[in-house]
Formats: C-alpha cells, sequence, structure tokens
C-alpha cells in the first residue's frame, strides 16, 4: 500500500526579487497547507532573472497555472507583446533574420524556406523570405492576444510577455499576500547543519533562526545559501561563453514594437528590448573592450555594469537546499533566458514536488534534468559565439556539448539532433542559425520533394498569413486601448 | 526542383524479409532521385518473420510511403491494436492491459497515478485500466480511430496486427512497383576495397556480381556484412532477457470476438503471445531453451492453443543483444542484423523503422559516408535499443513469481544500471526517469509497474489533499465518461467489415 508523503510543512525561499516571490506563490498554492515565508534579501543587480523584463513562452503557461492574468501584467505591470526576435550582423554587414516562437511551420514550407535561404543570394536581392505568421505581422505592426479557447487566425502565434520588473513584482507580491505567503526583510548571517546534507535552520543578522523543511535559494549569483553548502561546486562556463561584462542602460523612450533585436558590433552585442515605460538596451563585450568605448556605444546613459563569471552549480539540489535563477546559473542576458530556464526549473520542482524527506534518487533525478536544462541554455548561447563575426570580436572559444554536431548537422542536412530539455525548440533553433547567418543543408528526403507540394504549402501560409493581417488590430493602438484600463496609481 | 548533381547514390540491400523491404521501399520511396536500390534475396533462405504484432508508429511509416490503410490492412489481414493484454506476470492469475493511450489525465500538474494511489488507500479505486479508454474498449472488444480533437476520444492511438509473412511480400510489391530492382541469388563473397575496408560489391553463387555505394545488411541473425564480413562485435544480453527461442503455430479463431488486442501469458519458462489476425490466431511460445527443451515449448504450445491448430509448431531462434556499432564502414544494419529483443513488446518492426528513419535523415548523398553521420546514427540506434530493453527487463523483474526456476532467476537477477536507479525512484516516490526521446514514457512504465503490483511505498503529497469522497466522484466521472466512450463505438469486428465494405465499394 502506497501512502502520501507527508508534506513539507514550511519552505523558505531566499530573496525577495520577482523570482522568489513567483516561486513562493508556486509553492503555496501547490502545498496550501504549508507555510511559505520569503527572506527579503535586497536582490543583486546582477541577478538577471530577477531584473529581466521579459520573458518566453513558457512563463505565460506558468503564470496561467499559478492563477496570475495576463491581462493584469498588461494592465497593471506595464505588459506589452514580443513576437519575434531580430538578429542582426552576426552572419556579417547588412545580414539580419527574424526568430519567432514555436513550432508551426508546415514541414513541406520548411523545406521551401530552407531552399530558399540555402540558396546563394545575390547582392540587391532583400531579405530571404518571411519564415512565420509571427514575422509577418511584427513587421505590419499588427497584433492582439488571441482570446483562448477559440480559433483564430491568430491563435498559432505564440508570444513572449515583457513588463516593468518593479511593478510585476508589486503584482506577484499582491498575490503571494493574498494566498498567505510570508515576508521577512533581512540578511541571512547563519547556517544551523541538520541531519545529513541537510540544514536546519537560517539565522537572520540581528534577529532568530529560521526552520524549515525545505529551502530554495533564489538570492542571485552569490547563492548565498547553496555556495555556502559544504557539498557546493560550481562549473565553470568561461571557456565556453566569452562575455565578460554586461552594460545595462537606464530605459530610453517608451517603444511599442512586437520585436526585440540583438545586434552583433565590433565591440560586442546588444540587445534591445522594447517597452511602455522605455527601451532597455544591454551591451555584452568580451574583458579587454575599454569602458569608454562601450559607455558610448550603449546609447543611453548606463544604469550599471556587471562582471560576469559564467557558470552553474554542479547539483543544483543539494540535501534541502534547490537553487533557482541566478543561483543556481550565471549567464550572459543574451535574449531572454534567464527568467525561462528559472521558471521552467521551478516547473520541474513542482512536478517532482519532494515530501519532508527527500529521496536522495528524487534529488539526483532533478539534478540530471536540471542539468540538462543549463546545459541547454549554455548550447544556445554557444551557437551565437559559434560564427566567423562573433568570433573576431569575441574569440574563438571551444564550443561545448555537442554544438559543433547540431552545427554539422544543420549546414550539410539542415537537421537539428533532438536534445532533452533544451530552451528552444527544434524549429527555433533551425531559425536562430539561419538569423546568426548560417546557412542550412537540405534534408535528403527534401531534395526529392515535389514541388507542387511546396507550391500548395506556400499558397496555403499566404492565405494564413493575409487572414491573419485581415483579423489583427494595429499593436500600438491596441496596446494603448487596453493600458488605458489600468487602474490608476 | 533542384535536380541531384551526381548519379543516384547505389544501395544494395540483402535480405528479403520485412526488415529488407521495408529498407528498400523507404529509400525508393523517399529518396527517389538520390539513390538506387536493388535487393538481393535468396528463396532458399526463409524469413523469421517477425513483428505480427505492431506500434502506433508503423502507420506514420506506412502513410509516409503513401500506402492506403484499408488496402494494406486487407493484404495483410490486419487487425487493430489497442495495446497488450499482460497475464500471470506479477503473479499467476493476474492480468492488465498495456495500453496505446494515457491513464486518467494530470490534474494540478500531478500525475493521474498519484491520484489512483491516494484513492486505493482508501479502497475506493477500480483497475487503473479502467481509467483508461484504450485498456477499456480492448476490454470491450471495441474499436473506433481516436478523434483528432483535445476529448477523452483523442486519449489512445492504435497499430495493426498482422499476418508477418504477408507483409514483406507486400512490402517486396510496393517497393518492386517504384523501381526497386530484386536479384534472387545467394551471396557466396562480398568484395571489399583494399584501402578502406568498405564493401564494395556482392558476388552471388552464379557469378553475378552487385556493386554498390552503400549495402544494408538485412540478413537476419546471420548478419552476413556487419557481423561475419566486418566483424563488428555482439553484445549479449542473455543475462537480462533468457528467452531464446520461440515455437510458433497458427490456429483457429475459437471464439466470434475479435480482440483488439495482443495477449502475452507468461509461462513456466518465458510467455506466449496470441495475436488475432482476421483469420486466424496467432500463437507462439518464447521460452529459454536453458530451461525447458525445444518438445517441451512445442507441447505446451499445442495445449495452450485455443483453436485448433493449422500447422505443426516451428522453432526460431534468437538471442537478444545489438551490435556494437550498427553502422559500419559503408554497411548499415537494419532489424535483425542489427540487433534483437524479444516479441513482448511488439518492439520489432519499430526497430527496424527506426533504424530506416534515421538512414533516411543521415543519408549519404553523395555516396561517400562521413564519419559524423555514421556516429549520430550509431548514438540514436543505440539509445533507443537500450531504453527498449531496459523497459522489457522490467517485465521479468517486477515479479512475485517463485514457481520455476526461470522466474527465480529474472526475479533475483541483477539489473543493469540505468533500470535500477529508475526502480528505485518509482519505488521510493512515485516517480517515473523522464525521456522525451526514445519509445516508452511515463504511461508505459505505470502500466507495467502497476500492472506487476510494483506499487510505490509513497505518492505525492498533494494527492492527499482532496477529501478521498470528492476525489473518488472525481475519478467515478472520468469512469463514467470512458464507460459511455466505449459502449458508443463499434466491435471491432463490425468495424472492420465495414471498412472493408467500404473498401470495396471505392473500389
Amino acid at each position: 500500500m502506497s501512502n502520501p508523503r507527508e508534506p513539507l510543512r514550511r519552505v523558505v525561499v531566499v530573496g525577495g526579487g520577482q523570482l522568489g516571490v513567483l516561486a513562493a506563490i508556486a509553492l503555496r498554492r501547490a502545498l496550501p497547507g504549508c507555510e511559505v515565508l520569503v527572506i527579503g534579501t535586497p536582490p543583486s543587480p546582477a541577478a538577471f532573472a530577477d531584473t529581466a523584463a521579459t520573458a518566453m513562452p513558457f512563463t505565460n503557461k506558468l503564470h496561467d497555472r499559478l492563477g496570475l492574468a495576463e491581462a493584469d501584467i498588461v494592465t497593471r505591470a506595464g505588459g506589452s507583446y514580443r513576437l519575434i526576435t531580430r538578429f542582426s550582423g552576426w552572419g556579417g554587414q547588412g545580414q539580419a533574420g527574424a526568430v519567432a516562437y514555436g513550432e508551426t511551420l508546415d514541414p513541406a514550407l520548411k523545406t521551401a524556406f530552407a531552399r530558399d535561404w540555402g540558396a546563394v543570394r545575390l547582392p540587391g536581392a532583400g531579405a530571404p523570405p518571411v519564415g512565420s505568421l509571427a514575422q509577418v505581422l511584427a513587421e505590419a505592426g499588427r497584433f492582439a492576444p488571441p482570446p483562448p479557447g477559440e480559433p483564430t487566425p491568430l491563435s498559432a502565434v505564440d508570444y513572449a510577455l515583457r513588463w516593468n520588473p518593479a511593478a510585476y513584482r508589486g503584482l506577484l507580491i499582491d498575490s503571494a499576500e493574498a494566498l498567505g505567503v510570508g515576508y521577512v526583510e533581512g540578511m541571512i548571517d547563519r547556517i544551523e547543519p541538520g541531519e545529513g546534507e541537510d540544514i536546519a535552520a537560517v539565522g537572520l543578522a540581528g534577529g532568530g533562526m529560521i526552520p524549515a523543511d525545505l529551502f530554495l535559494d533564489c538570492s542571485g549569483p552569490e547563492a548565498s545559501l547553496i555556495a555556502a553548502h559544504p557539498a557546493f561546486a560550481f562549473t565553470d562556463w568561461s571557456a565556453s561563453l566569452p562575455t565578460r561584462r554586461i552594460y545595462c542602460s537606464q530605459p530610453g523612450a517608451p517603444m511599442a514594437a512586437l520585436e526585440d533585436r540583438i545586434t552583433l558590433t565590433g565591440l560586442g552585442w546588444v540587445s534591445e528590448i522594447a517597452g511602455r515605460d522605455g527601451l532597455q538596451i544591454m551591451l555584452g563585450t568580451p574583458a579587454h573592450v575599454p569602458r569608454e568605448d562601450a559607455l558610448a556605444l550603449l546609447r543611453l546613459p548606463a544604469r550599471t555594469v556587471i562582471a560576469l563569471t559564467p557558470g552553474r552549480a554542479e547539483r543544483p539540489w543539494i540535501g534541502n537546499i534547490i537553487a533557482l535563477g541566478d543561483a543556481a546559473a550565471r549567464f550572459e542576458p543574451l535574449g531572454p533566458l534567464h527568467l525561462d530556464l528559472a521558471h521552467r526549473q521551478l516547473a520541474l520542482l513542482l512536478e517532482m514536488l519532494p515530501g519532508r524527506d527527500i529521496s536522495p534518487l528524487e534529488r539526483k533525478e532533478y539534478n540530471r534534468r536540471s542539468g540538462l536544462m543549463m546545459e541547454g541554455v549554455r548550447e544556445v548561447l554557444a551557437l551565437h559565439f559559434a560564427g566567423i563575426e562573433a568570433q573576431r570580436v569575441f574569440g574563438a572559444p571551444p564550443l561545448p556539448g555537442r554544438v559543433a554536431a547540431v552545427i554539422d548537422q544543420f549546414l550539410r542536412r539542415g537537421r537539428i539532433p533532438f536534445r532533452e530539455e533544451l530552451p528552444l525548440l527544434g524549429q527555433e533553433q533551425f531559425a536562430l542559425l539561419v538569423a546568426l547567418g548560417w546557412t542550412p543543408g537540405m534534408p535528403p528526403a527534401a531534395q526529392a520533394a515535389d514541388a507542387a507540394g511546396e507550391g500548395a504549402a506556400r499558397a496555403a501560409f499566404e492565405a494564413e498569413a493575409r487572414a491573419a493581417l485581415a483579423f489583427a488590430p494595429p499593436y500600438d493602438q491596441w496596446l494603448s486601448r487596453v493600458a488605458s484600463r489600468a487602474p490608476s496609481g | 526542383m533542384t535536380a541531384p548533381e551526381s548519379s543516384p547514390v547505389r544501395v544494395v540491400v540483402l535480405g528479403g524479409g520485412t526488415a529488407g523491404w521495408m529498407t528498400a521501399a523507404g529509400i525508393a520511396r523517399l529518396l527517389p532521385g538520390l539513390a538506387s536500390v536493388q535487393l538481393v534475396e535468396s528463396e532458399e533462405i526463409g524469413i523469421v518473420g517477425v513483428g505480427e504484432a505492431t506500434l502506433p508508429h508503423i502507420r506514420g511509416f506506412v502513410e509516409r510511403l503513401g500506402i492506403d490503410e484499408a488496402a494494406f490492412m486487407k493484404a495483410t489481414h490486419a487487425t487493430y491494436k489497442l495495446g497488450i493484454d499482460f497475464r500471470d506476470f506479477g503473479r499467476i492469475g493476474e492480468s492488465y492491459i498495456h495500453p496505446f493511450g494515457s491513464f486518467g489525465e494530470e490534474v494540478q500538474g500531478v500525475g493521474f497515478h498519484h491520484w489512483w494511489l491516494e484513492l486505493a488507500r482508501h479502497g475506493k479505486a477500480r483497475e487503473i485500466g479502467d481509467y483508461s479508454l484504450a485498456v477499456a474498449a480492448a476490454k470491450a472488444n471495441r474499436f473506433r480511430p481516436p478523434s483528432q480533437d483535445d476529448s477523452l476520444g483523442s486519449t489512445y492511438g492504435y497499430a495493426y496486427q498482422f499476418d508477418a509473412t504477408l507483409f514483406g511480400p507486400f512490402m517486396r510489391e510496393f517497393a518492386r512497383g517504384i523501381g526497386v530492382e530484386r536479384h534472387e541469388g545467394r551471396v557466396v563473397t562480398v568484395e571489399r576495397d583494399g584501402a578502406s575496408g568498405d564493401v564494395t560489391a556482392l558476388i552471388l553463387a552464379d557469378g553475378r556480381r552487385i556493386e554498390g555505394d552503400l549495402f544494408v545488411d538485412c540478413s537476419g541473425f546471420r548478419s552476413i556484412l556487419l557481423g561475419q564480413e566486418l566483424g563488428v562485435a555482439w553484445e549479449d544480453w542473455t543475462h537480462w532477457l533468457p528467452c531464446d527461442r520461440a515455437a510458433a503455430m497458427p490456429c483457429t479463431h475459437a471464439t466470434e470476438d475479435l480482440r483488439p488486442y495482443t495477449t502475452a501469458t507468461a509461462m513456466p519458462a518465458g510467455w506466449r503471445w496470441q495475436i488475432p489476425l482476421q483469420h486466424r490466431m496467432g500463437n507462439g511460445y518464447v521460452f529459454s531453451s536453458a530451461h525447458i527443451s525445444e518438445e517441451q515449448a512445442c507441447e505446451a504450445i499445442i495445449a495452450a492453443a485455443e483453436g485448433t491448430p493449422l500447422a505443426d509448431p516451428r522453432i526460431l531462434k534468437f538471442r537478444p543483444g545489438r551490435r556494437a556499432q550498427s553502422w559500419s564502414h559503408n554497411v548499415i544494419g537494419v532489424g535483425l542484423a542489427s540487433g534483437f529483443l524479444e516479441p513482448l513488446e511488439s518492439t520489432s518492426i519499430y526497430l527496424a523503422q527506426m533504424a530506416i528513419t534515421y538512414l533516411i535523415e543521415l543519408f549519404p548523398t553523395t555516396g561517400a559516408v562521413d564519419p559524423r553521420d555514421r556516429d549520430e546514427f550509431n548514438r540514436l540506434v543505440d539509445m533507443e535499443y537500450d531504453r527498449v530493453r531496459d523497459f522489457l527487463i522490467l517485465h521479468y523483474h517486477a515479479t512475485t513469481r517463485d514457481d520455476s526456476e526461470f522466474w527465480n532467476h529474472v526475479r533475483t537477477m541483477q539489473v543493469p544500471d540505468s533500470l535500477a536507479g529508475k526502480l528505485e525512484l518509482w519505488r521510493r516516490a512515485g516517480r517515473v526517469e523522464k525521456y522525451s526521446d526514445g519509445l516508452f514514457y511515463d504511461a508505459s512504465w505505470i502500466a507495467v509497474y502497476v500492472g506487476q503490483g510494483m506499487l510505490p511505498e509513497a505518492h505525492d503529497p498533494r494527492a492527499a489533499m482532496i477529501a478521498p469522497d470528492a476525489l473518488a466522484r472525481a475519478t467515478e466521472r472520468l469512469r463514467m465518461a470512458v464507460t459511455g466512450e466505449v459502449a458508443a463505438m463499434p466491435g471491432h469486428r463490425d468495424y472492420l467489415m465495414r471498412e472493408a465494405a467500404r473498401l470495396a465499394e471505392a473500389a
């Protein structure tokens, strides 16, 4: 006879940033009988999962599951929509490409596009064909999120949200309070060991000890809890991820755009994230770029400059401590992978939610899958630095994991080998490599594909695109109408 | 359309069994212009004809080749299959169906089996199969293709049970119709390039020389090219999967009912299959020759057959394991030449199909093999074999049977490390190691664990947070919905006859 495991009685979340509060909400909702307490250690400016103004489509699903309404994020947290990310310069001067979300493209159409992308393009031949409905909409500036549950010409379009991090965090805190999540301010200055690798309690500076069954370390790159554990080990990613300094701008002018941009320049990469309360620019450089050159390139005044040593916790779950976000993995904000990773790891924890007695094998399985997620992020980032143009700026780091094999298969066969727990779907990786300037090869079976099938797929796509454009309102008008419903204050 | 720049790659398939003709048909159909296909087979050498029962993946293969399902089913006397009924595995007298489908659904992020375990604790659970549409339909001998929406009616898949001795010839006719050239003859010499060691030609007994760029070894266990010629090592898995023979014997149907499922019944030294086809029932006793003799196995299968035997039992010999590499030089093994896992979960045709699919993805379009493609092929094939292997071992190991030496051996043997960890995670926390790649996912593992009485010690704490009565009411609603869906389905035989009538009309 199987018995339910004794549920956790108290969980302490260290870190009161947007990640820690969301994790607290998730645990409290999963275990309504469990006390959840957030220790609001001040978030580090280098905690990218806490300062991120955007995530990926997975986060929308997590929000849904946790009862966080997208409409609230739009009306109360400056929410806006991204359909595509445009990459420029990665394949040389003038080269560009867009990456949309999802895996909705008809395989025959993908073949047709691959053929076009693969063809040698003469100068002045224009941009390669648009590869997604999302790109059609983004370039026309038309979109509104389709109502869930009913089929519309926009239903196949996946999107990511952006927001104002401070306002978003406020929204989460309201939700956490309503659920009865506890909160204390303070710094942890001592740790009381427990049985085996567990810890029994953490002590607040100038305060008492706080015992718990499970501790979530959402304290940012300092990893104040897990890094203090004797069994903690850090796997350094410096050899494969070359960004060493991140310059973050102060917000620029508000910008309603359905696309964000990631551009390769001679000094490093520049990420531009649009938003209702201002464009945000980040610049990532290798170590040798002089500060003044970098600041000049940033265009906007700098808010902060962050030095980065990338890497990850070898085991993000040790004893009864689980690290999430920058406490688990540190890497450059080259695309919105920080919150995406943290939220996927959080969902894994919810899936594998332990009882009070944690089995070493469940820790091992969590660490296996969580490790695959982190290595997947490293592989996706490393794709950015594999091209000649990027290597002119960043040097030629060795390619980690299966990156070289993936690029090889892509170049020769238009094939993306499947890997478990990656942040991007196969089609998204395909589009990313194209946007980074690589030219896909043709899959053998596609070389024999019939032109009629491709023509039909193309015609179907064009019809879908027309329907989507006719259905979608002008995005800026729609957004200002929705935003004006925002409660005052 | 871009025309291929070079002349087609000359593919030579050795062996005209199921794997050989599937390979020839697949390459000829999906790589026209890129490859020319010749197949060498000998009527002197019979075929094993494995895989009377299949997995849902076969449908994708048949469809991709552009073969009409109804015509294909008619030609192979096929029936529909919703899963496998395992009898006497965990304990004599107990049975369960491993369905092509799920049990219940995840609620609040907690898998259905946790809720079911909680209900069971309160004595309120029915068999877990009662919450699976595929299982309930199978038990009622009913069938209808799944719906295409997200409703309960979409929560299962189906495969076929067909006459394997007709499937090969069906694929042969199809392949020859799309340009595969057949050579009748026995290979006496394999010619190889002195420098590279690659195979260059097969010399037949009558002196004909069949040249090629790429050779696919579908010669069965003899593995003439990969094993004998190239000497690629065989990894033997007999210590985990001791069955090495089968005594196969068809018989008539004993009842009017046509089961939309395969039956696997554990026996003192292995297990026996019953596979219902349109015109007969396939039977076979898969056994370990270390534990009983061939004569004993033949007697047992004659005694067990429910209908009138249609032939004498035929002995098939095999050994579980796989080649260290399934692709070496310019030779690719597909089917038994590459590896074998006993038919307990009907994986034989899947494993051939999987290798063919990867070969087409990684096909050397210039005729020259790139070692990177070969490595990728071997990585994928090895992973598939190893994951299926662990799942099969589970069926033997998760037992309380102690009524024969065979069961004592498999119950107490040391399992591979990759399986031991999975078992322990299940025992301690009711969790299944998760993969998105490979063949058997969570629902399959749960079906076998629960079906064979290996219940975990503990389940998800969240399952106890709903009052048992409320939980019982919710699961009862699900069960009623399943029952209602099944009641609306036609009988399996009726559905088959209706399809046959539709096909006749269309013709």
